[in-house]
């Protein structure tokens, strides 16, 4: 038998007094996987994370974490879970250090020699009240209140927001080294290349209700490059019996392509012909996650709109 | 910074009771004053140490603003940590919401007891220093009477904040009940049907009853503490069953 998902939820609802919160939400993130959220403004990220928190309460559904059920286990769930709230709120007359030792004694946890690695890995000035940091250092901040004592499950909702592209990538390290360690990472974000660099899996969630939930290697797989190819002499480009590929209007002799998926085909055909010029473009996630929360209409819109 | 102001308070407060007790015009006058006003500030004979302390600082002032610190903290414990957002992180931890509305409650608890500890201290200052005449068991049933009732009402806002996350709803209305348990107390002497509902005022158990004079009053003491109980365990239940923040 396997061990319990770290995060199992069956068909969980929550509605505000004013409105739609989550819909029906199922969910599993496995041991020692990053997991990413991924949803536009108001999708139901932070409604799904607070009720892990046991911060609110759903309305129907089952919520489990490592096999327990959440309700009545609630205490003993936390002292395995760091979490980093989404509008992050921290005590603005204490300093780092006071906020950071206090947490930590009330998770029995970490002396502070441990917390300090962290602290001093993201550069934080420890000793200055809080309320007198930048944006980006109260985050950090956050993040080694959640990452201290190396949480069996880190909850993290949109752990890089308000962070320069330095310490994102800093963060990003933090997360695939809890999960190389057998950590579990369950983070929100709604920037798809921060989730294609950091996550293994990814669930798209949009209006309340879980969409899709693919492994990043397969969005990757489904995503489109744009290939610009100019032939020698300018000759036209027969593109016939090349799988994926639609063409968009040309500019006076360069070529562009379209490619979902597999590049090889397109490839092969090109060897056939003189190539004077060739660029390929990266794959691009956001379309491909437009596609999905669209229904599949987002990156041919795309393309009409450069017909236009 | 409480207990300053208020060792401060208790030390103008006594400093004036020479000129009073010293100048019999002044004491008389308010002899005329409306058996109403008299009732309703706790008026007596202003030239002895009972008389002067129990309208001047025990009828209305002191209680008064012990009752403000510990509402206005109250209301701000549990309701204002929802209201800056760091409930979040507080409750991240692995820590029960009862541990937390306990702490919190302790806290206020400690913190009443220390401002009203700077009050006993003015006030001991004050008596010798003017040569009051005044029994300590009086005085300091008073002191633990003032510092009860606050508590009482410090825990009403604690628990109204806990049961709603809503800091105004929590600090009104715990006001609110204090003044209407100050006008049934004070006014109860004159008014029949108040007379009848006197007992469910604190006010009345604590300073309605006249610790100055009277001394400790197990019975009138333990409805406080009793009160303070059932009022904080409301907010341990209501506490526990609500989504915070939201
Ligand atoms: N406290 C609240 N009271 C009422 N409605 C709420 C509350 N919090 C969220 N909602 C509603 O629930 C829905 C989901 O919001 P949620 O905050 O979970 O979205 P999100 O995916 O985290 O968005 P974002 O990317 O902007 O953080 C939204 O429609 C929002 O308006
Ligand atoms: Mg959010």
């Amino acid at each position: 038998m396997s061990a319990p998902l770290p995060v199992c939820l069956e068909a969980v609802t929550k509605h505000y007094r004013q409105g739609r919160g989550i819909e029906g939400v199922d969910l599993g993130v496995r041991e020692g996987e990053v997991f990413a959220f991924l949803g536009p403004n108001g999708a139901g990220k932070t409604t799904t994370i607070r009720i892990l928190l046991d911060l609110i309460r759903p309305d129907s559904g089952s919520v489990r974490l490592f096999g327990l059920e959440l309700r009545g286990h609630s205490v003993e769930l936390r002292r395995r879970i760091g979490y980093l709230p989404g509008d992050l709120a921290l005590y603005e007359d204490l300093s780092a250090k006071e906020m950071l030792t206090h947490f930590a004694h009330l998770r029995g946890g970490p002396p502070w020699g441990a917390i300090a690695a962290l602290t001093e890995a993201f550069e934080l000035e420890v000793d200055k009240p809080i309320k007198a940091l930048s944006k980006g250092n109260r985050q950090k901040v956050g993040l080694v209140q959640a990452m201290m004592g190396d949480p069996a499950l880190l909850i993290l909702d949109e752990p890089t927001s308000g962070l320069d592209p330095v310490v994102q990538g800093q963060v990003h390290r933090l997360i695939r080294s809890a999960s190389a360690e057998g950590r579990t990472v369950f983070l929100s974000s709604h920037i798809l290349s921060e989730v294609s660099q950091v996550a293994d899996r990814v669930g798209i969630i949009q209006d309340g209700r879980m969409i899709d939930v693919r492994r990043v290697r397969e969005l990757r797989g489904e995503a489109i490059h744009y290939v610009d190819v100019r032939l020698v002499g300018g000759h036209p480009f027969n593109l016939t019996g090349v799988p994926g590929v639609s063409s968009l209007p040309s500019e006076n002799g360069l070529v562009r392509l379209a490619v979902k998926g597999d590049l090889n085909p397109l490839i092969g055909a090109l060897a056939r012909d003189q190539v004077e010029e060739l660029a390929v473009r990266e794959p691009d996630l956001e379309d491909v996650f437009f596609d999905l929360i669209s229904g599949g209409s987002a990156a041919t819109e795309r393309d009409s709109r450069a017909d236009s | 910074m409480w207990a300053v102001g208020m060792f401060t308070l208790a030390l103008v407060m006594t400093g004036l009771y020479p000129t009073i007790r010293g100048n019999p015009q002044l004491a008389k006058l308010h002899d005329t004053y409306p058996e109403a006003l008299r009732s309703l500030f706790g008026i007596t004979d202003l030239t002895t140490g009972i008389g002067y302390l129990r309208a001047e600082v025990f009828s209305l002032v002191a209680p008064l603003l012990l009752i403000v610190l510990a509402v206005l903290w109250g209301g701000d414990l549990i309701a204002g940590e929802e209201d800056r957002g760091t409930v979040d992180i507080l409750m991240a931890n692995p820590i029960s919401r009862s541990r937390v509305l306990l702490e919190k409650w302790a806290a206020l608890v400690v913190g009443v007891v220390i401002a009203a500890g700077g009050l006993a201290i003015g006030l001991v200052i004050g008596i010798l220093t003017t040569g009051m005449h005044l029994g300590m068991a009086g005085l300091s049933a008073a002191l633990l009477a003032t510092a009860l009732l606050s508590i009482v009402f410090g825990t009403v806002s604690l628990t109204v904040g806990a049961a709603t996350g809503n800091r105004a709803l929590a600090r009104g209305s715990a006001v609110a009940l204090a003044v209407i348990a100050y006008l049934i107390s004070a006014l109860a002497d004159m008014v029949d049907w108040l007379k009848e509902i006197r007992p469910l005022s604190p006010w009345y158990h604590a300073l309605g009853v006249d610790p100055l004079a009277s001394g400790f009053s197990l019975v009138h003491f333990a409805v406080l503490i009793g009160v303070t109980g059932a009022v904080g365990l409301l907010g341990v239940v209501a506490f526990d069953r609500r989504d915070l923040a939201v």
